[in-house]
């Protein structure tokens, strides 16, 4: 129960937070409310209060949208970024969550120095070794193919680590009577271990997602055809198009932006829990 | 043959210097339900676990249905087992928890619904045949673990302390479920559990398992009246067996503070002439308070003053200190007594028990 001072410190806190959150909030809001209109109002609202609020709706209201959907390859960078995500994450499940529970519960020799190298690799930072992907992609003729692009990215140590974090709390009893049931090793995993672990699964999918999403650095080294690019590359080669309007590249930033917003919102909880669902979770 | 045989089983852990068992002997025949007890660290589970194929087997052989299994995988062994956290598939239904091993050993669907109904309903599982473990009480997600192994024709049923996580009130009723599915069924059951109260009332046999070492096996109220050693006698019968530090000589038992005992030919009969130092053991049930036996006895009557009492209901139990030591008296629930009171008693002597001080053997049970 919360005392009166108590209430009175929350309700303080939250409206600090609120006005600290509209300082956030002010080139979202802004971004959103110009990408509904022509460069001409843009800059005629630059800079008064107009410029945080959108057209009323008119016949041309969508046409930034509209022009950058169907004019130029936008949709199928997006479409592209999606099939590239639902691959590495389908992969990413299936291989770092294999080796997750071989570091969780299958006894190796050197299996505690195992994790400690791949806990290592989480401190090296992408770009230090991008060089070496590139090299290798490109000696195997991988170069501007989807195998090229996800190869390197289907291991992370990330997720391994947090697959095996939750995994080492998973009684050891519900496989044995997996064993009696006539459930073997694989079908355990897929059958028992995924559906026992959906928070772990659903956090490695969100982070997958958004690192697809965000990526620009390795897409821009192995794609160089147009029809393979992702929706941050594709961004770039619109609004670097001199022909793009200032209302059609904020509407295609609005668009780069939607999903992840979306993602966040839905999973917001399963990032939360599945990031700090490392310690026991038996009882 | 029997239905399973024990020869000379062993387990050593990587880095022990002690065997976790050691040389476990034992035939187990078809149909028998057998209760391993013992205290922690004893090895009981150890070895449910290795006829389970969850343990391996460091020495000896073990054979099931004369065919020996020290190698054979788990699933090959026709067993199923209960665990003592249940191990139920949290994401699964009762229903398909029940079904799951069925499925896998490639049931036809309708074969399976109706073993299914079969194990919700004598298990009185049917209204929450829906829903997940989550949603159930500890007794209820006992049933389905139950209702998992039955279903499954085993010809082997292990239990590994099924009941150690419900309520006393549950524990009982529990008990009586699974015994009454044992007669049903007709598989033979291996028991573990480390409460003596469980494997006296359900056990057609059990074995006391001290350090890796079985100590007794037999039917329950063979080692309730002949324990071969001081251990087995402590260990079954609650409240425990009074154990008295005492100096034989002659027919003529001397306790530590000074009263004495004459024993009847017969009891020092069964000495065999053994003299000297001992510990006596009699049951609190046989230490009796009433006229009768106290006439009958009359020049071994002893005294002590009540020090605490425990009202149970259908008796009472008086603990008094006598001949240097804790003891108690069961008696019956019209013999009240209240603290400080000053009894008189004697004890049966031809229940009495005299074991070696160093070994702990049973000197009557020779």
């Amino acid at each position: 129960m919360l005392t009166k001072k108590q209430k009175w410190l929350n309700w303080i806190l939250v409206g600090f937070l609120l006005v600290l959150s509209v300082f956030f909030l002010f080139p979202v809001l802004w971004m959103l409310a110009n990408s509904f209109k022509p460069d001409a109002a843009i800059t005629a609202d630059m800079n008064s209060i107009a410029a945080f609020i959108p057209p009323a709706p008119n016949g041309s209201f969508f046409e930034n949208y509209v022009s950058i959907l169907f004019n130029t390859k936008f949709l199928r960078y997006m479409a592209n970024t999606l099939f590239y995500a639902a691959l590495l994450i389908l992969l990413g499940i299936v291989v770092n969550g294999l080796a997750g529970y071989a570091l969780a519960k299958i006894k190796f020799p050197f299996r505690d120095q195992w994790l400690l190298i791949i806990m290592m690799l989480l401190i090296v930072p992408t770009e230090t070794v991008i060089t070496i992907h590139f090299l290798i992609i490109a000696k195997a003729g991988l170069l501007n193919t989807v195998l090229g692009y996800i190869l390197p990215s289907i291991v992370n140590p990330f997720n391994i680590f947090l697959f095996r974090q939750v995994f080492v709390s998973l009684p050891d009893d519900v496989y044995e009577a997996a064993q009696l049931d006539f459930c073997g090793p694989v079908k355990y995993f897929f059958t028992m271990v995924l559906p026992m672990s959906k928070t772990v699964v659903a956090t490695v999918s969100v982070f997958t997602f958004l690192n697809v999403w965000n990526d620009y650095l390795w897409p821009s080294l192995v794609f160089t055809s147009s029809d393979l690019l992702t929706a941050q590359i594709g961004l770039n080669s619109i609004t670097s198009n001199d022909n793009t309007t200032m209302g059609q590249t904020l509407a295609v930033i609005t668009l780069v932006t939607i999903p992840v917003i979306i993602i966040y919102s839905l999973f917001s909880k399963q990032i939360v829990e599945g990031v700090t669902s490392t310690g026991s979770k038996e009882g | 043959m029997s239905f399973i045989e024990f020869k000379n089983i062993c387990k050593k852990y990587p880095g022990a210097d002690r065997n976790t068992v050691d040389g476990f002997n034992l035939n187990i025949e078809e149909k028998e339900f057998i209760a391993f007890v013992g205290p922690s660290g004893c090895g009981k589970s150890t070895t449910l676990r290795m006829v389970a194929g969850f343990e391996e087997i460091t020495g000896g052989d073990l054979f099931i249905d004369g065919k020996k299994v020290n190698e054979t995988a788990p699933k090959d062994r026709g067993i199923a087992m209960v665990f003592q956290n249940y191990a139920l598939y949290p994401h699964m239904t009762v229903e398909k928890n029940i079904a799951y091993g069925l499925k896998n050993m490639g049931v036809p669907a309708d074969e399976i619904e109706k073993k299914v109904n079969w194990a919700v309903r004598i298990l009185g599982l049917e209204e929450y045949r829906y829903r997940k473990p989550k949603n159930l009480s500890g007794g209820q997600r006992q049933r389905v673990a139950l209702g998992r192994a039955i279903v499954k024709n085993q010809k082997v049923f292990l239990m590994d302390e099924p009941l150690s996580n419900l309520d006393a009130k549950l524990r009982v009723s529990m008990r009586t479920e699974i015994s009454k599915l044992h007669r049903e069924l007709g598989a033979t059951t291996i028991y573990v559990t480390h409460d003596q109260v469980e494997a006296m009332t359900m056990a057609d046999r059990i074995v006391i398992m001290k350090d890796g070492i079985v100590q007794q096996v037999g039917k329950p109220m063979e080692l309730y009246e002949h324990p071969v050693n001081q251990f087995v006698a402590g260990f079954i019968g609650s409240p425990q067996m009074n154990f008295f530090s005492v100096e034989v000589e002659g027919n003529t038992v001397k306790f530590c503070d000074g009263n004495r005992l004459a024993l009847p030919e017969d009891t020092a009969k069964k000495l065999g002439g053994r003299q000297g130092r001992m510990v006596l053991g009699i049951r609190g049930e046989d230490v009796k308070l009433d006229e009768e036996s106290i006439r009958q006895h009359e020049n071994n009557k002893l005294e002590a003053v009540i020090s605490d009492t425990e009202v149970m209901g259908n008796e009472n139990n008086l603990y008094f200190t006598f001949g240097g030591s804790q003891a108690v008296a069961r008696v019956s629930k019209y013999e009240v007594s209240q603290i400080g009171d000053r009894i008189s008693f004697v004890f049966l002597p031809s229940k009495i028990h005299f074991f070696d001080e160093e070994t702990g053997v049973n000197y009557m049970e020779g």
